[in-house]
């Protein structure tokens, strides 16, 4: 073991001293305490003992030189032992700055990251996913927007039903199965939402439906007349202002329709305003538009809304904006042709009122038989949030309006 | 209750505080019997006199540098640098000192000190006095740095800031110091720092903003039709984290509207926070309207460099149709 | 109409004690001998701390260290006329003043070590920290006499600082905002002719220091810094006008930086051997010593019992300085606020756990 003998403070708080003289020289072998040099200090010339026996191996300074007090001035070990290399002196004027010895490699020509060919697109949700399921995203084909992989993609492929083929396009263009010729429809989009929406609003709220008709005569003539006057502004008046205006004054009387159920905190949220959806038939599924604070908006108004609404969902232009906040929903059965229906309640919604189709027919008045124009109505509400007398008591409300609109005049909206 | 605008209602903390401890003390640049070149001050030297509510000599490293002596012998001193751009001379105190003094002394000294500062553009001023640099101080150990985006808020927070034991960066977005009133309670009250505000709750998408482009965000929801969480962070150091996690699992889309130029700013340091604690939760990369990474231009220009409404409502649909 | 002539200053010059151990009878403070034996033995005390703080650096046993050789009389005699409540804002060569203040001397050598728990001195001492960047902390100086002034206190602050200092924007606002506003600030400058190896030449164009002090309104002073006496007098007479509501004053000590900028410095790089031969004959503490030796106030007895004295006490700061406890990484991040934030907390379990 190599000793590297620093010059040390010898008590009489020098910093340094002037190596006068050199008492040994190197491959001398020498005893302990020993003296090795003559060193000069302000105050005196001093000699400095050898602090073990050893070969010198190398002298860090010459006569003459000024020592700082903690600089090594002699290496002393077994002959033949290599004495550490001079270290030099740091040149800053703060902290140790290390002194290297160590060489870095020439510089190579300057590597680039290539553009990743054969990326797959897909978020890091949905890579953790696949990763669990074991699903290699490289197989997939992505059916998201720019051919990215969703979510879908991955659980169909990562062991939701068996498949007996393998999942490739090729068997969405199978022509036959084993019992006759076949043809496929897609199923996503609208429709695959619609579905979803479905099964999560009927296995959620207890569905029940009442229905009830109502003789709307009146309503008839009242539409007939403002028909003609509204179309010269361009509006198109159907029956359905009526109704919106109906429902809004009935689930003002009746607020518990105009709801929806917070289980997690036990609470049923009042909704102070009237939001009415409008269900509208497009060819892949259902669209329900909303008309937002239907209780401010005039019979003309909603006319006019309901009319944009409608044409924006069929050429597919609404926002995802126009389509939410909705706190009970319309639905209009009648217009194709069913009378009665046990519509399926627009979750989280708590009803749903299906409108039939108003047909004439023969009812009974005062011992006589007379022809009125019925309007059949289906509501369906949840039975957890809403009793069946309460819902009664609503349809009643609603008959009322219709069955006299001069009601909407007389009672304040 | 009365309605002030955001600059009253600074005042009115000013002036309770004043009132409440002694040990508070004003000084900056025209300050005193000016009332401050934005009246932040006003009528605080005719109450509290010349001992408390001292004009300065021009010398913004000098007003934070003897804050800091003052602080650590007994005041609680509300240093007013007059402009953002004129933070720059002080930035050495700051990062050098009142943010390091705790910890030097090993919490023998502490620097209980605040320093207000207009910041922000969209009043067309001339050069330097339009600037962001919040980033600089959130950057900084040992500082808080508190942004109202309303007059309520303004009131509770500045007087949190100058009860907190800690240095505060306490910037006020001029474009809104007089752009609208709120009700704010005569009564003492605070609001915690290091907490975000929730302005609206909704389920498809959060977005996020501080000072003046509060402001913004808010109507650019309303223009693009989005149920939003709009948080407004209040915070900017210590970040109210939780809050905005809590949010962007929720929603799993988000955007940040920020006035300081784009590289490094704050709205990074959020979404480097999302990407940590929400990354599984996220539907679309997180989105940022910025400034640029330009000078602030001068007022011609100023409404093309600021974050608008538009640019917005451009960021939240390409974020919603991802 | 001629032109006026607004104003027209003297800057003035005090040596008491010469070099060569001679008092002038005119200007004598007339000190009580044991004040003076006193003030002679921190000095030497000073002197050896600081030459042991040099060995320990070159041992490894402790970092970076600013030698106060040379400097004694300007921090000794000032820095001991501080009574209870009195603030001092050293910046990182004032082992000496922080010896003579009364801080024990190994927590200097705990700071040095690179512990920051050797600045958070006691309670009922004002030392400022160590304070790095030049010329930046007369501020806080002038900022804390200010508060003692505002309460009506007796209380004033002594900040210390070089010659490189008074060329930092911060010295002039610091000495414009104690002129303007009368603090209790006394400015000591230790002009001790170099900043690292920039001479006093290139920091100014003008004749002195202390005639900087004119500029902002405040009386100034040179005095002879190796000079234990006239940087007594100039203090005391600083802290009376202070004291009295008079406000700062700018004291240059004119002086010489005997050892090396710090201990990773070598000065013979910039400097001439025969300079520093030439100063060491000024030496502080050898003239005090001539002093007292030739006025029946101090012998050989006296002087063998301090130097043993010294250097056992000097053993006990080693000592003392190698058993404190080590830094806790928790210290790391729990002084940046009154509370740690959540982000730190979380920061300090990632290097922790």
């Amino acid at each position: 073991m190599v000793l590297e003998f620093a010059f040390p403070d010898v008590g009489e708080g020098i910093t340094e001293g002037e190596l006068r003289k050199w008492l040994v020289k190197v491959g001398d072998v020498v005893k302990q305490d020993q003296p090795l040099a003559d060193v000069e200090t302000d105050k005196a010339v001093v000699q400095i003992p050898a602090p073990q026996a050893g070969t010198i191996l190398k002298l860090h300074f010459n006569e003459g030189d000024t020592m700082h007090v903690g600089a090594v001035m002699v290496s002393i070990g077994e002959k033949g032992e290599k004495a550490a290399p001079e270290a030099r002196k740091t040149t800053s004027v703060v902290g140790d700055l290390e002194e290297s010895k160590e060489v870095l490699q020439a510089p190579e020509p300057e590597a680039v990251v290539p553009v990743q060919p054969g990326v797959f697109h897909a978020l890091p949700s949905v890579r953790k996913l696949a990763k669990e399921k074991k699903v290699d995203l490289s197989q997939l084909t992505g059916t998201g927007p720019g051919g990215r992989i969703t979510e879908e993609d991955v659980t169909k492929a990562g062991g939701g039903k068996p498949r007996a083929a393998p999942a490739s396009a090729m068997i969405h263009m199978r022509k036959y199965d084993f019992y006759g010729y076949i043809d496929h429809l897609p199923f996503k989009g609208v429709r695959k939402l619609t579905a979803k929406r479905m099964v999560q609003s009927l296995y959620t709220a207890t569905h029940v439906t009442t229905m009830d008709e109502v003789d709307v005569t009146r309503l008839v003539e009242l539409r007939e007349r403002w028909k003609i006057k509204l179309s010269k502004e361009k509006i198109h008046l159907t029956y359905m202002p009526f109704i919106v205006k109906a429902v809004v004054h009935a689930l003002k009387k009746h607020p518990v329709l105009n709801a929806q159920l917070d289980e997690e905190h036990d609470d049923i949220i009042l909704k102070k305003y009237y939001n009415i959806g409008m269900a509208v038939d497009i060819p892949d599924g259902l669209l329900v538009p909303v008309i937002k604070g239907a209780d401010e908006k005039s019979i003309r108004d909603l006319a006019k809304e309901i009319q944009e609404l409608a044409q924006k969902a069929k050429d597919r232009k609404l926002d995802p904006g126009d389509m939410k906040g909705g706190t009970f929903t319309i639905t209009n059965v009648g217009v194709i042709g069913g009378i009665f229906a046990t519509p399926v309640i627009n979750f989280p919604e708590v009803a749903i009122i299906a409108i039939g189709r108003i047909h004439e027919r023969p009812v009974v008045e005062d011992g006589k038989i007379v022809i009125r124009e019925i309007l059949p109505l289906s509501l369906t509400f949840d039975h957890r949030v809403v009793d069946g007398a309460e819902a009664s008591r609503f349809l009643e409300t609603i008959k009322d309006h219709l069955n006299d609109p001069a009601l909407f005049a007389i009672d304040r909206d | 209750m009365t309605n002030l605008t955001l600059i009253q209602a600074v005042n009115q903390a000013l002036q309770q505080e004043m009132k409440r401890d002694p040990t508070v003390m004003v000084l900056g640049e025209d300050v005193g019997k000016n009332g401050g070149v934005f009246r932040a001050t006003e009528g605080l030297w005719q109450a509290f006199g010349d001992e408390r509510v001292v004009d300065t000599p021009l010398a913004e490293s000098g007003i934070v540098g003897v804050s800091l002596g003052l602080a650590v012998n007994g005041f609680k001193p509300v240093a007013e640098i007059q402009f953002d751009g004129f933070l720059a001379p002080a930035f050495d105190q700051v990062i050098s000192h009142v943010g390091r003094i705790r910890n030097r002394s090993r919490g023998r000294f502490h620097a209980q000190l605040v320093i207000r500062v207009p910041y922000g553009g969209g009043i067309h001023a001339p050069e330097h006095h339009s600037e962001s640099p919040e980033t600089y101080f959130v950057h900084t150990p040992g500082i808080k740095v508190v942004i109202p985006s309303t007059p309520y808020d303004a009131k509770g927070l500045l007087l949190a800031a100058i009860r907190d034991p800690d240095p505060v960066l306490f910037f006020e977005p001029k474009k809104i110091y007089r752009a609208f009133r709120q009700e704010v309670p005569e009564t003492d009250y605070t609001i915690p720092i290091g907490k975000a505000r929730l302005v609206k709750q909704g389920h498809d998408i959060t977005v996020i903003a501080w000072g003046a482009q509060v402001r913004t965000a808010e109507q650019a929801v309303v223009q693009a039709k989005v149920d939003a969480d709009i948080i407004d962070l209040r915070t900017l150091s210590p970040l109210d984290t939780d809050t905005v996690i809590n949010s962007v699992t929720k929603t799993g889309r988000c955007v940040i509207v920020q006035e300081a130029p784009k590289t490094c700013g704050l709205a990074a340091e959020v979404i480097a926070r999302i990407n940590e604690r929400a990354l599984l939760s996220l539907e679309a990369p997180v989105a940022r309207v910025t400034g640029f990474d330009t000078v602030m231009p001068l007022s011609r220009l100023e409404d093309s460099y600021l974050p608008s409404p538009e640019r917005v409502v451009k960021a939240i649909k390409k974020t919603m149709e991802f | 109409m001629p032109r006026k002539t607004l104003a027209t200053f003297r800057v003035s010059s005090l040596s008491i004690l010469d070099a060569a151990g001679k008092v002038d009878p005119n200007l004598d403070p007339k000190l009580p001998a044991k004040t003076l034996q006193q003030m002679y033995s921190l000095m030497v005390l000073a002197r050896v701390f600081d030459d042991k703080a040099i060995a320990l650096q070159r041992q490894g046993r402790i970092g970076t260290y600013a030698p106060v050789k040379g400097q004694e009389a300007c921090q000794v005699p000032s820095a001991l006329q501080l009574t209870k409540g009195d603030w001092l804002f050293p910046a990182f060569r004032e082992a000496a003043a922080t010896i003579a203040f009364g801080i024990p001397p190994e927590r200097l050598l705990q700071y040095w070590g690179g512990d920051e728990q050797g600045s958070k001195c006691a309670a009922d001492k004002n030392l400022f920290p160590v304070s790095i960047p030049v010329g930046s902390h007369m501020l806080h100086a002038v900022g804390a006499s200010w508060a003692a002034k505002l309460r009506k206190e007796k209380a004033i602050a002594l900040t210390y600082f070089g010659d490189g200092a008074t060329s930092e924007g911060d010295f002039h606002e610091a000495m414009n905002f104690a002129g303007v506003f009368k603090t209790p600030t006394i400015f000591l400058c230790q002009n001790n002719q170099w900043a690292i190896s920039v001479p006093r030449e290139r920091q100014t164009a003008a004749a002195s220091l202390a005639q900087k002090a004119i500029a902002y309104g405040i009386p100034g002073m040179q005095v002879d810094g190796n000079d234990m006496l006239a940087v007594y007098v100039a203090t005391k007479e600083a802290i009376a006008r202070a004291r009295a509501g008079e406000g700062p004053t700018l004291i240059e000590c004119f002086t010489y930086r005997i050892g090396d900028h710090t201990t990773s410095d070598d000065a013979t790089r910039y400097r001439t051997n025969k300079e520093v031969a030439s100063w060491k004959k000024k030496d502080p503490i050898d003239r005090v010593r001539t002093y007292l030796s030739a006025n029946n106030m101090w012998d050989e007895n006296q002087e063998k019992q301090l130097q043993l004295n010294t250097a056992a006490q000097l053993d006990k700061i080693v000592q003392a300085y190698e058993t404190f406890p080590k830094p806790k990484i928790n210290d790391m991040f729990d002084y940046l606020y009154a509370q740690p934030t959540q982000e730190l907390v979380q920061q300090k379990q990632e290097l922790t756990s």
